[in-house]
């Protein structure tokens, strides 16, 4: 009989700890909003420790999780009436992001203007390098939809890029 | 426009531009460092969550001693007062059968002493 996988909580932080930060990021275009993001997924990941199967379905699991709970926290301060796109504006342009180019952080900051569903498959395509497949059976969601808003989503910012980085898409 | 996400039959036809687009966007997306301080901080809350779990059982095992010690007081209140009240009414029931008994035993002598007083009567 095979032997039950045992997870190691420590070991899945250590492990995924970027991942789930860098997708709540993405997702919510806010440093502190994903730092708890992250914190509150691997809470959540603590309390559903013995239903994952293998290191494989928590990895899918925390990236669901994570998509998920962006979302709802963004939803959260839309809510309670915060502008976030002020604070994005100003964020984006803090030292954290200096080590990035500035036609990587102007494709983020765009990437943030985008519906929610084609943010999350756009950053789980290029961020987790996922197939549009993988994507939908992550998210449960059908691949048609998942194609869907890859395809518009990438429209849309190439569009946007098109609009407002002229003088970094020239060459492309 | 077609990008490299496509279908495997699709790969390949999307233009130049497409591509260098996915590359960009694939640099850009690469994934961040967490805050150094990321994992202490989820550590923590993780341990101050369970002792707040801890604390809540312990409340929650309190709580339901003290609701069975009230439940058993009240319980036994209510049987002790339903001996007591039984206890007088077998009381009474003495009481009245006492008195009834003293009442025939009256009437018992009265019976008597007016059987021999017409006894007497008839004897003169």
């Amino acid at each position: 009989m095979a032997q039950r996988w045992q997870p190691d909580f420590l070991q899945l932080v250590d492990e995924h700890q970027s991942m789930v930060f860098s997708l709540a990021w993405r997702m919510t275009g806010d440093r502190g909003l994903a730092e708890e993001v992250a914190q509150d997924v691997f809470l959540e990941l603590d309390r559903h420790m013995e239903r994952l199967e293998s290191p494989e379905h928590a990895l899918n699991w925390l990236r669901r999780v994570a998509v998920s709970r962006s979302t709802d926290s963004l939803r959260r301060r839309r809510v309670r009436g915060v502008d976030l796109w002020v604070e994005i504006d100003e964020k984006h342009g803090s030292p954290a992001e200096e080590r990035q180019s500035p036609l990587e952080t102007r494709l983020e900051q765009l990437l943030s203007t985008l519906p929610e569903a084609q943010r999350a498959a756009l950053v789980l395509r290029y961020q987790e390098d996922m197939t549009p497949e993988e994507i939908a059976a992550s998210m449960d969601a059908p691949l048609a939809t998942v194609k869907s808003n890859l395809h518009r989503g990438l429209k849309l910012l190439r569009a946007k890029a098109t609009t407002h980085l002229k003088e970094y898409v020239r060459g492309l | 426009m077609d990008f490299e996400w496509t279908d495997q039959r699709d790969k390949g036809t999307g233009s130049e531009q497409d591509r260098e687009f996915e590359r960009e966007l694939k640099q850009a997306m690469e994934r961040r460092p967490a805050p150094p301080n990321l994992k202490r901080r989820i550590m923590q809350k993780r341990s101050a969550r369970r002792t707040e779990q801890h604390h809540t059982s312990k409340i929650w095992w309190q709580r339901l001693a003290a609701s069975l010690l009230v439940g058993a007081v009240v319980a036994g209140g209510f049987g002790w007062r339903q001996m007591e009240e039984r206890r007088r009414g077998e009381e009474a029931k003495q009481q009245v059968l006492t008195a009834l008994r003293i009442t025939n035993q009256v009437l018992n002598n009265m019976n008597r002493k007016l059987a021999e007083h017409d006894r007497s009567d008839n004897g003169k």
